[in-house]
């Protein structure tokens, strides 16, 4: 009974300096609010149409003609420039005015009528990976359908009917399934990683910084008091207004995703809930844990402020884990993105049944046994005036 | 009298530069961020990335056809460079389960009238089930499994066209008309380190340089050291030497930081390098310098040590979408990414990549050097703006305090 007193009071003091220092809801509400924007507005189009490239036709026919407005008219490329010769689309390029230049052979009407084969050459700018990938899927697909009705026409002049040209072309086709949603929309797979990443950010600094701000301030011991020197007592109280503001931030970002920016939803939406909780509760885990062994505010906002940017990288959800080296991939098991992001993989976008998503709940909870190990240290930390009032 | 205000100006310079370095010197958090995180960082990026491409993707097929025709397929898939079909499952269950327990990455089917429909010149067809969730695999899988159909099909319509009577050096122009080849420019193998690394390591200095520069100059403040330094004759320091001075001293730490980063990392991990040293220098001298103006601009708005870290640790990964790597700048508002060009990362990052990724010469980066200049001046003045502010601050503490003791005594 006691104990829920002791944390009611620890929670009521952690109200009143939030309300105190600006700096509390800086790190809570403002700046999350700010970073969540900011994606909000970054990747509400999803994908990237009209790159600019450059066209650079030796046969100016007809047919090269068509080409280029094919490719034009596909999604992703928009021809903005007709070139002379290579050097121009390569200063173009280097200039960063254009991302690819397509090369349209001499005699390419001529060649094709005469049912002779043509080469066609993309030169795409390597330097941007996710530009590159979408340009190249473009440009070979509207080539290879152009090809397509030339082989048509071929197959027509050499007495088929269309019928049978049709029948003879393209035995084997491709029929993408919506089994498993394969959804080409960049901004839905971006859009969750994005805005857990504000989130984490956040959740680790503020956890970080209220338990550090105590012992700056030296106030350590008079936040035990309030405790009535129950460990316990004192994190709860402490972390819980911060759980609520956050898990409410979390709900928010899924309404936005879900209900207004058409990020699927095929799976179990409960469990999506579930897991951001735990998400939350995981990183204050951890912010408890590294202001706990740094027993220094600075330091432990820096190293927190370190440790928090890498999960981009290491939950795979750009680069995959699987391509990494094995060393690299176990470091990526150390981060709570990583699970919640499998879940929500799992959950919003494959529909799996909850038994899949279960081991990313256990990791999840598992980060929450963190803080147990540093229980004497704490108590240390907070009863040793040595600690008190660093900067 | 104007040479010796110069002299003297030169003086508290010099005087700012070595207290600022001494600070740093014994500061281990700053010292931290400022030398040690980017040899952290890139440490750690560059092993993550190191592999950088993924291949061979385990994917599973279910042949219902058990054909020649649908082995045939099924080795050309695996051919591929991006899919190994590493599961023959019986059942679309069976490799569901494995899809969903990540030992597969994509399902492909291939139905039971596979060979019949291709013998008796009907259509037939094939389903794939690619992992959207990672967008990566999801586009090679893909892509390649389209691959693996051209192909099929073209061996496939060579035979057909055989029988119906064409000649086999017209047969084959007439299956694939045209062949398109795809060259990938300045990063052949489409690695991922190659293209994101550079754009990392241009933005760690960026963010370690505000970071850092804001964290001294709030404990500055804390300790309310800019009143100790004002000269015992003087009522305040100038703006000027202050910030040439704390420039002075970042500079410093950015010549050992760039020269770590940009020479000896970057020939560890082999990305490419195509500018000279001279262009490099031409590069990041505008881009130092308003990186550090910017930074000492944020630094006078700081009152406290951790303030800079809070505010600006998370606008790290904000700033390198800004600048149109990794989200094409074609996929955000027009106006956003206009609006990046204010913070030194964006025409940093695309100068830079263009400059050494691609080899572009200096007059190809013109427009981004131009706006790194920009910033530099602008900055430049708020700098100064701001540390006059802060300043002016400080003689009005040592003023409050003077007559303080006054009255004490």
């Amino acid at each position: 009974m006691s104990f829920i007193k002791n944390t009611w009071r620890v929670f009521r003091r952690e109200i009143h300096n939030f309300r105190t220092h600006k700096t509390f809801s800086l790190l809570s509400i403002t700046l999350p609010l700010v970073g969540l924007f900011y994606f909000f507005i970054l990747l509400d189009k999803g994908v990237a149409t009209d790159i600019p490239i450059a066209i650079l036709d030796h046969d100016n026919s007809t047919m090269s003609r068509k080409a280029a407005r094919m490719i034009d008219a596909a999604k992703s490329p928009s021809v903005q420039f007709h070139v002379a010769d290579m050097l121009e689309a390569e200063h173009l390029m280097k200039k960063g005015k254009i991302d690819a230049v397509v090369e349209l052979p001499r005699n390419m009407e001529k060649d094709l009528l005469s049912a002779k084969q043509v080469k066609v050459t993309a030169y795409i700018n390597g330097a941007n990976v996710t530009k590159n990938g979408l340009l190249d899927g473009d440009i070979r697909t509207v080539m290879y359908s152009l090809s397509a009705g030339i082989e048509t026409q071929t197959l027509i002049k050499k007495g088929f009917s269309p019928e049978q040209a049709y029948d003879m072309m393209m035995p084997v086709y491709l029929e993408k399934h919506v089994l498993f949603n394969p959804f080409i929309n960049y901004g839905y797979y971006l859009l969750p990683l994005f805005l857990s990443m504000v989130l984490l950010i956040f959740i680790l600094m503020s956890t970080i910084f209220t338990f550090g701000v105590e012992l700056k301030n030296g106030t350590a011991p008079e936040w035990m008091e309030t405790a009535g020197n129950n460990v316990f007592s004192a994190f709860f109280g402490k972390l819980l207004p911060y759980t609520f503001i956050f898990t409410i931030l979390t709900m928010f970002i899924g309404t936005v995703m879900f209900r207004f920016m058409g990020v699927p939803m095929h799976g179990n939406g409960g469990m999506v809930l579930l897991s951001s909780l735990l998400f939350v509760m995981a990183y204050q885990s951890i912010g408890a844990l590294i202001i706990t062994l740094m027993a220094n505010l600075r330091l432990g906002l820096s190293i927190g402020g370190g440790y928090s940017v890498l999960a981009f990288t290491m939950s795979g959800m750009t680069f995959p884990q699987m391509a990494m080296y094995p060393a690299i991939q176990t470091l990526g098991k150390f981060f709570p993105l990583t699970y919640h992001m499998n879940l929500f993989v799992d959950q919003a976008m494959r529909g799996a049944p909850v038994r899949y998503s279960m081991p990313d709940i256990y990791a999840l909870c598992a980060f929450m046994l963190l803080p147990l190990l540093v229980i004497p240290r704490f108590k240390k930390i907070c009863s040793d005036s040595k600690f008190w009032g660093k900067l | 009298m104007k040479r010796e205000t110069a002299k003297y100006r030169l003086q508290e310079t010099w005087s700012i530069l070595k207290t600022e370095l001494n600070y740093i010197f014994h500061d281990f958090g700053a010292l931290l961020i400022l030398a040690g995180a980017i040899v952290i960082y890139a440490t750690i990026y560059a092993f993550a990335y190191q592999p950088e491409v993924l291949r061979d993707i385990p994917v599973a097929v279910v042949d219902q056809s058990k054909t020649a025709s649908s082995r045939e397929f099924i080795r050309i898939m695996d051919a591929t460079p991006n899919i190994n079909v590493a599961y023959i499952p019986e059942s679309l269950e069976e490799a569901k389960d494995l899809f969903m327990r990540r030992k597969a990455y994509g399902v492909i089917f291939i139905p039971s009238e596979f060979e019949k429909s291709i013998d008796t010149n009907e259509k037939t067809y094939f389903s794939i089930y690619a992992d959207a969730g990672y967008f990566l695999m999801y586009k090679q899988v893909f892509l390649d499994a389209a691959e693996a159909m051209q192909e099929m099909n073209s061996r496939i319509e060579m035979k057909r066209f055989l029988m119906a009577g064409i000649q086999e050096e017209q047969a084959m122009a007439v299956t694939e008309p045209i062949v398109t080849e795809t060259r990938n420019l300045y990063n052949p193998y489409g690695g991922y380190g190659t293209f994101v690394m550079p754009a990392i390591l241009i933005l760690i200095i960026h963010q370690t340089l505000l970071i850092g520069i804001g964290m001294v100059g709030g404990t500055w403040h804390e300790l309310n050291l800019y009143n100790k330094l004002i000269p015992p004759d003087r009522e305040k320091m100038s703006a000027l030497p202050i910030v040439l001075g704390k420039a002075a001293a970042y500079i410093g730490i950015s010549i050992f930081t760039c020269t770590y980063a940009f020479g000896f990392h970057y020939k560890v991990f082999g990305y490419p390098m195509l500018a000279s040293f001279w262009n490099l220098l031409a590069f990041f001298i505008p881009y130092i310098l308003s990186v550090i103006f910017l930074g000492l601009t944020l630094a006078s708005l700081f009152r406290k040590r951790e303030n800079s870290l809070i505010i600006l640790l998370f606008t790290s990964i904000p700033l390198i979408m800004i600048s149109g790597v990794s989200v094409p700048r074609e996929e955000m508002p027009y106006w956003l990414y206009e609006m990046g060009k204010i913070f030194p990362s964006s025409p940093g990052i695309n100068g830079f990549v263009r400059l050494q990724t691609m080899g572009a010469s200096l007059k190809e980066i013109s427009s981004e050097l131009l706006n790194l200049w920009i910033l530099t001046g602008v900055y430049f003045l708020t700098a100064c703006i701001g540390m006059r502010q802060v300043a002016c601050e400080g003689s009005k503490q040592a003023a409050c305090e003077e007559s303080k003791n006054k009255i004490k005594e």
